[in-house]
Parts: structure tokens; C-alpha cells; sequence
């Protein structure tokens, strides 16, 4: 475990992540959470600035029952834009950051995952299955086994 | 004296689309349960069309007009995101609001205790200028308003527990304070009104917004607290129920928690108000309700219950 207390975000996180726009309709984010393994998607402007993230939970939030109508109907929701459903001002974490630190973030906040950035540019994301996998790796490892 | 049953196959031909949960099957599951020896006292009387008379009572004819010159010859003709015309949902409609008037002229005039009309398209939504909601015309006012005007009546009381408020039967009575509309429904849900400060002119709406996962607790202690006391202190000459079986805990549109019980309690209380202030005369109509199941228990302890008046 010690290997692990001593890693930080950038070397568990994954790099260049993909990104969607506010102005992005839901059916095109729920295209790419059905083709790739991804929980949540980080929302960008045009200056490439970090501004929401849509997530799984964002897309279900949409469907339930409201006011406005008595039944949610399918096509009109998926057309609505990104930003009508996103989390905006989103918990983010820095390259920087120790990975326990993370880890302990992820388990009191309840999230999957978090963009991470450096000033307002987003760099990467990491989620739950990045620290899992930085915990294996840093275990595994001969002089970490015998540490531990 | 018995109860009566108002029903007419043309209600069963209004259908919204493939899938919609308003669909002619609620009527099949509720006319087969009635059918029932339980229910072998029930006296079946086929619901006649509305007359242009009685409906524009509550609604403003070139309403009436638009609706009926919108029926499609074929296929459907969308309302709005929700409510649908096919080429019988003219009739049925008529027929719906018709089989409240006829339940009253029969309660009224003695041929029997109570009624149920097992009809549809169902009609607490529709304003009176606007149907939605999968509501096309205000049976239910239509048939308060027909009491009040040819029957003299002073005071007629809408009881409504379906678990949407009825926005529509609110609209119609906010200005005539002969007219009472007590309603529990969940809140927030559709259509967004029923706010408890929402009074009418003559204090004459009582709402009593539910939170999601009410059930038999909050519903009876609402009950006792809010809606008992104002019906009472109203004392209506003849009361009528928007009976929505939708707060059902199997219903798929809502997050109420009222079970067969409580449909039978709300019941037999309506009915003590009843035989208290107007000699337990009583028009029950269906609503919504969107479980065939709860639909089909929750009608079976309403109807038994009217039975057992």
C-alpha cells in the first residue's frame, strides 16, 4: 500500500478523455454511454472550458415524472440539450492530488468519477475503476506485496 | 334501491395509440369484475350522449365545437403530448359526460341510492376551454352543474382521490360557491396545480397535496384533519367522486401508496358524509388508474362499498 499512498491523479487517470457540448442533444450522449464504458461525460464551451458533466444518473433524471406531463415521452427528452440536465459547477480534482485522497473523495461523495483539471482546462478524468486499478497495480507489485 | 352502473361500449372504442396507458383494456378489466356475482345487485344502464346543453354548463360550446370538429375520420389526431382523438372518442366522450347527468337524474329522482359510471375517456383535467391530461370534456362538473341547474339543488361537493389533481374541475367551480372540490393527489405531479393555498373565491377548493410514498397514515390523517370538517361544515346536497385509481401502489405514473383498503375506507367515508348531509346520494365516476391490476381491485372495493351503502 505504500506504493499507492505515493501516486497521484496524473498517474492514475486516463488522458484526453471524450467530451460533449452543452447544446449537445441527451440522444447523442446516451449513444456514447451505450458504445463506450463511461459513467459520466464532461461538458465543455467553446473555449474549451470545463462548465458541467452529464452522467447515467442525468439521463434517468430526465424521465421522471414531473408536472409537465403525465407520462415523459421519449424523442421530445433525448432532444432536449445537454445543459438542461447537467451538473453544472462539478466537483474536480488536480493532477496533483494524492490518489488516497481521491479515493477517500469518490467513497464520501457517493460519485463515479472527477474531471480533472488544471486552471479551467480539463485534462483527464478519474473514476472509480482508475483508482481500483492504481490499487491492484500498486499491490501487486513484488517489493509492494512484501511491504504490505 | 341499489346501485346503479353507467357504462356504454362506444367508451371502449376511444383509443390514444398502441402502448397508451389510458386504453380501452381499463374498461374491459373493470366491466368483467362487475360482472361478477359480488356484484349481481348492480343495476347496468347503458350512459346516453351528453346534450350540448349540459356540457356548455361547464364548458364554452365553441369548446364543445372544436373537440367534436377534430375527430378524425381515420387514425388519430393528437390534442397534445398526451391526449389523443381516434373517429369514436367523439361519442365516447359525449357518452362519459352523459352518464354522470343520467346518474343524477336517476339518484335524484329515486331509482336508486348511488351510481358508478364506468366510463371513458375520463375528464378531470379538462378545462373549460381545454382539454388535456387525456381528459377531453369536465364529466364530472358537467354532472355537478346538471344537479345545481335542473334539480335546484343548493350545494353539490366533488370529492376527487385521483392521484393527479383535477386542475379542470378546480377551473370550472373557482368562481361558483355553490360548488366544493376537495382533491388529494400527489405533489409535485402532474399537472403542477392543487397547491394548498389555492382556495377558489369562496374558499370552495380544499387541496390536500400528498408527498411522494404517502400511504394509508397520511391519507386517513388528511382526511380527518382537512377534508371531513369541510365537507360537513359544507353540507352538499349531492356528492360526486373523481375516482382515480392511480395512487395505487402498483400504479406505474405515481409514487402514492394507498392499497385496496384505503379505496374502500375513502369509500365508506364519502358515504358516511353522504347519508349525514344529503341522504346518501352519490355519483362516483372513474378517472384514471393506470395498473390493470389496482384498477381492477381498487374498482371491486369502491363498487362493493356503494353496494353496501
Amino acid at each position: 500500500m505504500y506504493e499507492f499512498i505515493n501516486l497521484t491523479v496524473r498517474d492514475a487517470m486516463t488522458s484526453a478523455p471524450m467530451t460533449t457540448t452543452a447544446d449537445t442533444p441527451l440522444r447523442e450522449v446516451e449513444r456514447i454511454f451505450d458504445e463506450h464504458d463511461f459513467n459520466g461525460i464532461p461538458v465543455l464551451n467553446d473555449e474549451g472550458e470545463l462548465i458541467g458533466v452529464v452522467t447515467k444518473f442525468d439521463l434517468l433524471k430526465a424521465f421522471t415524472l414531473t408536472s409537465k406531463t403525465i407520462i415523459p415521452h421519449y424523442d421530445e427528452i433525448m432532444n432536449h440539450p445537454v445543459k438542461a440536465v447537467m451538473l453544472q459547477e462539478p466537483a474536480t480534482v488536480t493532477p496533483d492530488l494524492p490518489l488516497s485522497r481521491v479515493l477517500q473523495r469518490l467513497v464520501e461523495m457517493r460519485i463515479k468519477s472527477f474531471p480533472v483539471v488544471e486552471g479551467n482546462r480539463l485534462i483527464g478524468i478519474i473514476s472509480r475503476e482508475d483508482v481500483l486499478h492504481a490499487l491492484r497495480r500498486a499491490t501487486t507489485h513484488p517489493t509492494s506485496e512484501r511491504r504490505s | 334501491m341499489t346501485t346503479l352502473l353507467y357504462h356504454h361500449p362506444i367508451c371502449a372504442e376511444h383509443d390514444m395509440g398502441a402502448g397508451h396507458p389510458e386504453c380501452p383494456e381499463r374498461l374491459e378489466v373493470i366491466l368483467n369484475t362487475l360482472r361478477k356475482p359480488p356484484f349481481a345487485a348492480l343495476e347496468w344502464r347503458e350512459a346516453p350522449e351528453a346534450t350540448r346543453e349540459q356540457l356548455t354548463r361547464a364548458h364554452p360550446a365553441a369548446h364543445v365545437e372544436r373537440i367534436m370538429a377534430a375527430v378524425p375520420k381515420t387514425g388519430l389526431r393528437a390534442l397534445d403530448a398526451d391526449t389523443a382523438l381516434s373517429p369514436r372518442s367523439g361519442e365516447a366522450a359525449l357518452r362519459a359526460a352523459g352518464a354522470f347527468c343520467a346518474a343524477v337524474d336517476a339518484v335524484m329522482q329515486g331509482e336508486a341510492k348511488n351510481a358508478f359510471c364506468a366510463v371513458r375517456p375520463p375528464g378531470h383535467h379538462a378545462e373549460p376551454n381545454q382539454a388535456m391530461g387525456f381528459c377531453l370534456f369536465n364529466n364530472v362538473a358537467v354532472g355537478a352543474l346538471h344537479a345545481l341547474e335542473v334539480y335546484g339543488l343548493k350545494r353539490v361537493a366533488v370529492i376527487d382521490f385521483d392521484v393527479h389533481h383535477g386542475n379542470g374541475t378546480q377551473a370550472i367551480f373557482w368562481d361558483r360557491p355553490q360548488c366544493l372540490y376537495v382533491s388529494t393527489h400527489q405533489s409535485p405531479l402532474y399537472p403542477g396545480t392543487g397547491r394548498r393555498n389555492e382556495h377558489g373565491s369562496a374558499s370552495n377548493i380544499v387541496n390536500v397535496p400528498l408527498a411522494p410514498y404517502s400511504g394509508s397514515t397520511q391519507l386517513q390523517e388528511a382526511w380527518v384533519t382537512l377534508v371531513d370538517p369541510e365537507l360537513h361544515a359544507f353540507r352538499p346536497d349531492m356528492i360526486f367522486i373523481s375516482a382515480g385509481f392511480d395512487a395505487h401502489q402498483l400504479d406505474p405514473l405515481a409514487e402514492l401508496e394507498f392499497i385496496d383498503e384505503d379505496y374502500a375506507w375513502l369509500t365508506r367515508e364519502i358515504l358516511d358524509v353522504a347519508a349525514h348531509c344529503c341522504e346518501g346520494r352519490v355519483v362516483s365516476g372513474l378517472e384514471g388508474g393506470y395498473s390493470l391490476a389496482a384498477l381492477t381491485s381498487g374498482v371491486a372495493v369502491h363498487v362493493q362499498a356503494l353496494l353496501e351503502a
